[in-house]
């Protein structure tokens, strides 16, 4: 058992020793591995393997949730490509929300990192300060406090006012919704900040030092020294990002009021898929929605990693 | 430091845990005890009454406890299906005539019939509204109340810019017409919510006031592009002269949850609205409410309004306690106290003994929606057809579509057509898998 192997005591290992063989002593001691990881191949086979195969299953039938489902074969599949407006429209939005989104925070992650990165006082304060709206990002608050913010008559337009603009309505207006929803994502940039700030801390202090004793501009430093060293941090952080980019799915439920609205503007893919799945009950339909999603995500991670080599300088 | 625990310490250890947590949580059982879980739509002044209701079916039935949830109504049912379908839904839920069809078809609502006379009381409930919780010539459902749609009224709004209160026979122009003087003075707030975004009520009163409907008695759409194109058209009329509010504020109703509604925002001096709601409504508005009609589509023309069942109780046929949940569904539409802590928020009673015992404690504004619903005269028509099952999915398809109109993204002319086709489609693709 674990605790006898951590008790560390000789005279304890001898006696197992004599007592037993090495196979029962290897099994002993995997044996109670086993038994530890047991509530994990639980929830890993009853909560996920089991329910990703079911949807898989699901995709391919029509399924209200309250009668068997019915075999349509890839019925579903087809309807999505060649009669589904949403279908499109909702990958528009999600597109265009991954493709702006990812690189603002990214950028503003790592101008904020580095802007920490000059052992400033009270450095863990202001970590801790830009990482909360991360840590809240997903909570229903923020998403409540975005659309009172960009209300018509909300704060950030009592703001533009007192400068003289007349801001317009940007969570009810189809032309400014989603880029709303941009920025509340741009906003949450604290964890890939964290992680560009370890990265940062681990770039060899001695190629700045000599650098800088050969006269190069700061400028010039971070394009051809941090920048490259920190490549690896980067791409780590936008195919983190990009996955979660296409999964969002909170601010757009809260702000639309699970709707999409206005005129579907912000219909995100996932908000699609739940109101196929949870207002107008087609599981099959939701199902098959997920595993396009599935293969999409696929698809730009497999990019991220196939154009990796590149751009992303592993050299230690 | 090391650790040193041996296999027989952790093992008491752990099972002593195991123990420990398995007498915490048991509770002594009664075989008496009743624990129901109710779900409805509603907002706090509904979750207030209905919980006095609870309280005084306690009283009556000692050992039943309950637990409630409530949401505004589009959130409502995302929430009550996901719980259906995990086999978890509450045991007494607030049913809609829109989706009661879906629902009894489905078998997620229990068929009431075997129950009535014994622990469902109906001795005096009104006929119509229990022909409105029949589906295919069962009962599944009962009515809480029976309302009609009407528009919320600002009169505060009125009076500051100087306009007469509408009365049941304005029309849409006259509405138009005393726009200049209330914009005048209104600071803002226009004379109506934009109706063509307020779900498929104004269009469908606007339809049966001129001899149509919205759904066939086979669950078809009643209504040509035509109708809908000149319906588009009424309302970019009203938007460019002024009279409804502009899309940007239409779109910040999105879940049609009375906070969120134009005549609270401030936006409009009226909104459209069921008859039941002015209680909900007058609870968070500061200005004083009235009700009155929705607008008739021209001078004289009537028959657009309804007696509907405002919502409806219905009971999970997967219900551990089946039958207190029908005693208490019961209870709460023959009990006389039960009677006067309701009121009318949800509707008029349809019991008739609790009808005539709750009237004369009524509030004023309450008596206004009892005799709003009770004298609606040549503005009434008879009950539709219960809608289809994706009856839902159209409306909010009417919604996207009327804002993609407001926002100019389309026109009323191409818009009617293009509509019709996917409602079309969706009652299809809905009709496939009934």
């Amino acid at each position: 058992m674990t605790a006898r192997s951590l008790s560390g005591s000789t005279a304890s290992g001898e006696r197992a020793a004599v007592r037993s063989g090495w196979w029962s002593r290897t099994w002993n001691e995997n044996g109670a591995g086993y038994l530890f990881l047991l509530p994990w191949f639980i929830g890993f086979f009853g909560l996920t393997i089991v329910p990703i195969l079911s949807s898989l299953y699901l995709s391919f039938t029509n399924f209200n949730m309250l009668q068997a489902p019915d075999w349509v074969g890839a019925d579903n599949y087809v309807r999505m490509f060649t009669h589904d407006p949403k279908f499109f429209q909702s990958m528009r939005v999600t597109l265009l929300f991954v493709v702006f989104s990812v690189p603002l925070k990214l950028a503003f992650a790592l101008l904020v990192a580095l802007l920490l990165n000059r052992g400033m006082r009270g450095l863990p304060l202001y970590r801790a300060v830009f990482y909360l709206p991360s840590l809240l990002g997903a909570s229903v608050a923020i998403a409540v406090l975005w659309r009172t913010l960009f209300a018509g008559d909300g704060l950030v337009n009592k703001g533009l006012a007192v400068i003289g603009i007349q801001g317009p309505a940007w969570i009810s207006n189809p032309r400014y919704s989603l880029w709303t929803l941009v920025a509340l994502a741009v906003w949450q940039f604290g964890s890939p900040m964290i992680i560009f700030l370890a990265g940062l801390r681990q770039i060899p202090q001695d190629v700045y030092e000599a650098a800088s004793m050969e006269g190069a501009s700061k400028w010039r430093i971070f394009w051809k020294i941090t920048l490259p060293l920190l490549t690896p941090v980067v791409f780590f952080n936008a195919v983190i990002q990009i996955i979660e980019g296409f999964k969002s799915f909170t601010p757009a439920f809260i702000i639309s009021g699970g709707t999409g609205n206005p005129v579907n503007s912000t219909l995100f893919y996932t908000l699609y898929l739940y109101q196929e799945a949870f207002s107008f009950f087609r599981m099959g339909y939701a199902s098959a929605l997920a595993w396009v999603l599935l293969v999409v995500v696929a698809v730009f991670t497999g990019i991220s990693f196939f154009s990796s080599r590149y751009w992303v300088h592993y050299d230690s | 430091m090391t650790l040193s625990l041996d296999r027989r310490q952790f093992l008491m250890g752990s099972s002593a845990l195991v123990a420990a947590g398995a007498f915490g949580a048991t509770s002594p059982a009664m075989a008496a005890d009743v624990h129901l879980r109710l779900y409805w739509w509603g907002g706090q002044e509904r979750a207030d009454r209905t919980n006095k209701v609870s309280d005084l079916f306690a009283q009556a039935n000692p050992g039943f406890t309950h637990d409630e949830d409530f949401n505004a109504f589009n959130d409502y049912w995302p929430k009550l299906g996901t719980q259906v379908a995990g086999g978890n839904a509450p045991d007494v839920f607030q049913m809609d005539y829109r989706y009661i069809v879906e629902y009894a078809n489905r078998g997620a609502i229990q068929a009431l019939d075997d129950y009535i006379g014994k622990s469902l009381k109906l001795d005096d409930f009104d006929q119509d509204q229990i022909e409105g919780g029949r589906v295919n010539g069962k009962l599944y459902a009962i009515s809480l109340g029976a309302n009609s749609v009407a528009m919320m009224v600002n009169k505060d709004a009125f009076a500051a810019a100087g306009v007469d209160l509408p009365t049941r026979d304005w029309s849409y122009d006259d509405y138009k017409s005393r726009a200049e003087a209330f914009n005048a003075k209104s600071n803002g707030m226009r004379l109506l919510a934009d109706g063509s975004q307020g779900g498929d009520p104004p269009l469908e009163n606007w339809l049966r006031a001129r001899g149509k409907a919205l759904y066939t008695d086979d669950g078809k759409l009643a209504f040509d592009a035509d109708d809908l194109v000149e319906w588009f058209k009424l309302w970019a009329d009203l938007r460019a002269a002024n009279v409804c509010v502009g899309p940007d504020d239409q779109a910040l109703d999105a879940t049609a949850a009375i906070d969120t509604t134009m005549i609270t925002l401030g936006k409009a001096a009226t909104t459209f609205a069921n008859s039941n709601q002015l209680i909900g409504f007058q609870a968070v508005n500061k200005a004083q409410l009235t009700m009155i009609n929705f607008p008739r589509p021209g001078a004289g023309v009537g028959g657009g309004h309804y007696r509907k069942p405002s919502q409806f109780w219905s009971v999970n046929p997967k219900s551990a306690n089946l039958d207190e949940s029908i005693k208490y569904v019961s209870f709460f539409i023959n009990d006389i106290e039960a009677g006067k802590a309701l009121g009318v928020e949800r509707g008029i009673p349809c019991s008739k003994a609790v009808r005539d015992a709750v009237s004369p404690t009524l509030a004023v504004q309450d008596q206004e929606a009892l005799n709003f619903v009770s004298n609606l005269g040549d503005l009434l028509g008879s009950l539709p057809p219960s809608p289809p099952n994706a009856a839902g999915e159209v409306a909010t398809q009417l919604n996207t579509t009327a804002q993609a109109i407001a926002f100019g993204q389309t026109t009323p002319e191409d818009a009617g057509p293009a509509f019709i086709q996917e409602a079309t489609d969706i009652l299809a693709r809905a009709a496939t898998k009934a």
